[in-house]
């Protein structure tokens, strides 16, 4: 499920493997991975989709910094929760890249790292339902009290 | 010294209710013991070879009477009535229990203490000089700077989950007591053209891997500091290797790409990222110094007392300096005494020592890096009546920088990775040396003992380092010489095949030699060792 700050919103973003899933389905918003980014770029393209991108935290922003433009979305996919580097790439996506849409974390993320995802440029998360409360619950007890702006 | 703002009451206060709420999901099992390891670690909560151990923060040093008091309190009730303080002037507990954690933290917060990033992978609690702005040689108080950082670092959202641990020290002087080149980041306050600002080192490091740290810049503006900062910290954050624990830390990536490459890239980052709102000004900079105001009022004509007592003058002429405010006096209080692990503190002491600073230190103490604590402000006639109360808590040693002030790891005694016992090399050091005039002799000399190669000992930076291995099951001890952590910083070099426990004591002695033999009249034995070089030691040791 996703959450956007305190609330659970449908996720129209369906993830595509390969592009003959493109044709095929004529879905609105896809999610793609870097990976397929960059060997079909020109292919999705043509088409008129919401497109959403998937970035590992392993990955960098280097091959994507003048295509942002394209994207809706972009999921930072935690490969663990102690993988910090999407922090700084979302942090540096707003700062540097001026990039305005939805940013989104996913994979293994804890609900305890809610509040810096949020800080540094995060709009959502994708988490299991089981662990809805424990989310808001960091939420909730935030007071917004920071050492830093 | 520094007081909580309603800002930092919040933050900690927060801060405790969230880490109860973790420990309340480990044990019901929401949280798997990999998810929580980070989290009680970056509450400075470790789990030991017996025990948990939890290590307490005493930003860059500074403790009150008051503080020292509720840590004798948390000695006595959640531990074995003992406390140990750190080479990152830290304290550490050795035997809380999980469940009475949340509590311990409850307590410190109320006299605004903490244990948060203490340990785990973000940016530690930032060191200093302990004679910070009561030498007369610095060019600025470097404590308001360790607070500012305190600040943007505690809780920072971006640099919580790094790669590795991040430390940070600090220092107004050119001699460093800080030891600021071992550090990821090292800060110099330097003052050029009249105006005041910083010389910034990265990547320096112990470890398996141990490097000097390399100088990227050469003048730091004040108001740019966080944002530099920030911006080593973010390249660090991208770039620093996350498949290798053992080759995580800065000081790898800075050897990496070579100190031009680290340089254009922070460089690169701070063009990039400098945010205006990390900019600091004169108005912020100055209410943080306000809380730093020395508490002596005016100079004074007070004289050292008299008196005849032989340990006396020893510790006279040992551990205490000279104040910058005349007739004040600077006293080091040696947590080396012989036969005792170096850095421990009993409850007694503690609280004894807490009466003592209200008494005659302005309720202040400081803890250094080569665990030792201070007390800063004595007015010179004070100082035999100081003696005599410290004398009865067993608190007077005088060897101050001398051979059995010795820096030494919790070894095979506590911790999981060690492999071999370093506490007893320390306590038979001690011993073997105690006598004040054998010490004397020998004069300034640094030892540091590590129980493994991670080196939280520093043993590659000591005078005379001493590193503990296991070979095939018995333990024998690798010695280093010409390391040094200050000013002159560097890595000390392997004499030749290490010793056993036994054979361990003569070795030293017959380094002494070498030193007494040879050296030029006062010459301590770090100079006498570079100018007779590494290979004049080997050849007296082995032969
Ligand atoms: S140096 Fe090794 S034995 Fe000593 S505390 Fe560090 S990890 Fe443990």
């Amino acid at each position: 499920m996703i959450l956007q700050r305190d609330k659970v919103k449908k996720n129209p973003f369906q993830i595509i493997q390969n592009v003959d899933e493109l044709v095929e389905m004529k879905k609105k918003s896809i999610l793609i991975t870097l990976d397929l980014w960059e060997a079909q770029k020109k292919l999705i393209t043509k088409h008129k989709f919401n497109l959403g991108l998937e970035i590992a935290s392993d990955q960098s922003l280097g091959p994507i910094k003048n295509d942002l433009h394209y994207f809706k979305l972009i999921q930072f996919k935690f490969i663990t929760f102690k993988d910090g580097r999407p922090f700084s790439l979302a942090k540096k996506l707003r700062r540097s890249y001026n990039f305005k849409n939805e940013i989104r974390g996913s994979g293994h993320i804890l609900p305890d790292q809610y509040i810096f995802l949020l800080r540094c440029g995060f709009d959502s998360v994708e988490i299991e339902e089981k662990n809805l409360e424990t989310w808001l619950k960091f939420l909730e007890m935030d007071k917004g009290i920071y050492y830093q702006p | 010294m520094y007081k909580y703002t309603e800002q930092d009451k919040k933050i900690v206060k927060n801060r405790t209710k969230e880490f109860k709420f973790q420990v309340e999901r480990r044990i019901n099992g929401d949280l798997t013991e990999e998810e929580f390891k980070p989290l009680r670690l970056m509450n400075g909560l470790y789990l030991q070879l017996h025990a948990y151990m939890l290590r307490v923060a005493i930003p860059y040093g500074e403790l009150s009477d008051i503080q020292l008091n509720k840590l004798a309190e948390i000695a006595d009730k959640y531990d074995k009535g003992y406390g140990h303080f750190t080479t990152r002037q830290n304290i550490q507990f050795n035997w809380p229990k999980l469940l009475d954690v949340p509590d311990i933290l409850s307590e410190l917060a109320e006299v605004e203490m903490h244990a948060i990033q203490t340990s785990g992978n973000c940016i530690r609690n930032v060191s200093c000089d302990h004679l910070a702005g009561i030498n007369s040689e610095e060019v600025e108080d470097p404590r308001p700077w360790c607070e500012i950082i305190r600040k943007w670092s505690t809780f920072h959202p971006e640099f919580s989950f790094l790669p590795r641990k991040f430390k940070i020290a600090v220092t107004g002087s050119e001699k460093d007591r800080a030891a600021i080149k071992v550090h990821d980041i090292g800060l110099k306050i330097v003052k050029k053209l009249g105006t005041i600002g910083f010389e910034v080192f990265v990547g320096g490091g112990q470890g398996r891997s141990p490097y000097v740290a390399k100088k990227i810049n050469d003048f730091l503006e004040k108001k740019d500091l966080l944002n530099y900062l920030e911006a080593i910290l973010s390249v660090y954050n991208e770039l620093g290797r996350r498949d290798n624990i053992y080759k995580a830390r800065i000081k790898i990536l800075v050897n990496e790409l070579g100190q031009e490459k680290i340089k254009e890239l922070v460089d690169e980052k701070f063009e990039e990222l400098s945010d205006k709102s990390l900019e600091l000004n004169q108005n912020e900079i100055n209410n943080i110094f306000n809380f730093f105001k020395l508490p002596i009022e005016k100079k004074t004509n007070s004289k050292v007392p008299i008196h005849s007592d032989k340990e006396y003058n020893h510790w006279l002429q040992q551990n205490v300096i000279n104040h910058k405010i005349r007739g004040h006096s600077i006293v080091v209080i040696s947590l080396k005494p012989p036969g005792k692990p170096p850095g421990d503190a009993t409850s007694s002491q503690m609280r004894e020592l807490s009466k003592i600073s209200k008494d005659f230190s302005y309720g202040e103490i400081r803890v250094t890096h080569e665990q030792n604590l201070i007390l800063p402000h004595i007015l010179n006639s004070n100082l035999y009546e100081l003696w005599s109360r410290l004398k009865k808590l067993g608190l007077s040693t005088p060897n101050f920088g001398l051979i059995t002030d010795t820096i030494c790891c919790p070894g095979l005694d506590y911790c999981a990775l060690a492999t071999a016992r370093s506490i007893p090399i320390s306590q038979k050091i001690s011993n073997h040396f105690k006598e004040y005039s054998v010490q004397e002799k020998i004069g300034d000399l640094k030892i540091k003992i590590s129980g493994c190669i991670n080196a939280c000992g520093h043993h590659h930076v000591g005078n005379i380092g001493i590193l503990g291995l296991d070979k095939n099951g018995e333990e024998s001890y690798q010695i280093t010489l010409g390391g040094s952590a200050t000013e002159k910083a560097s890595i000390g070099q392997i004499v030749g095949p290490s010793f056993s426990t036994e054979n361990l004591i003569p070795a030293i002695e017959r380094i002494l030699k070498t030193y007494e033999e040879n050296k030029k009249k006062n010459e301590d034995f770090l100079s006498a060792f570079n100018r007779l070089g590494i290979d004049k030691f080997k050849e007296d040791l082995y032969k």
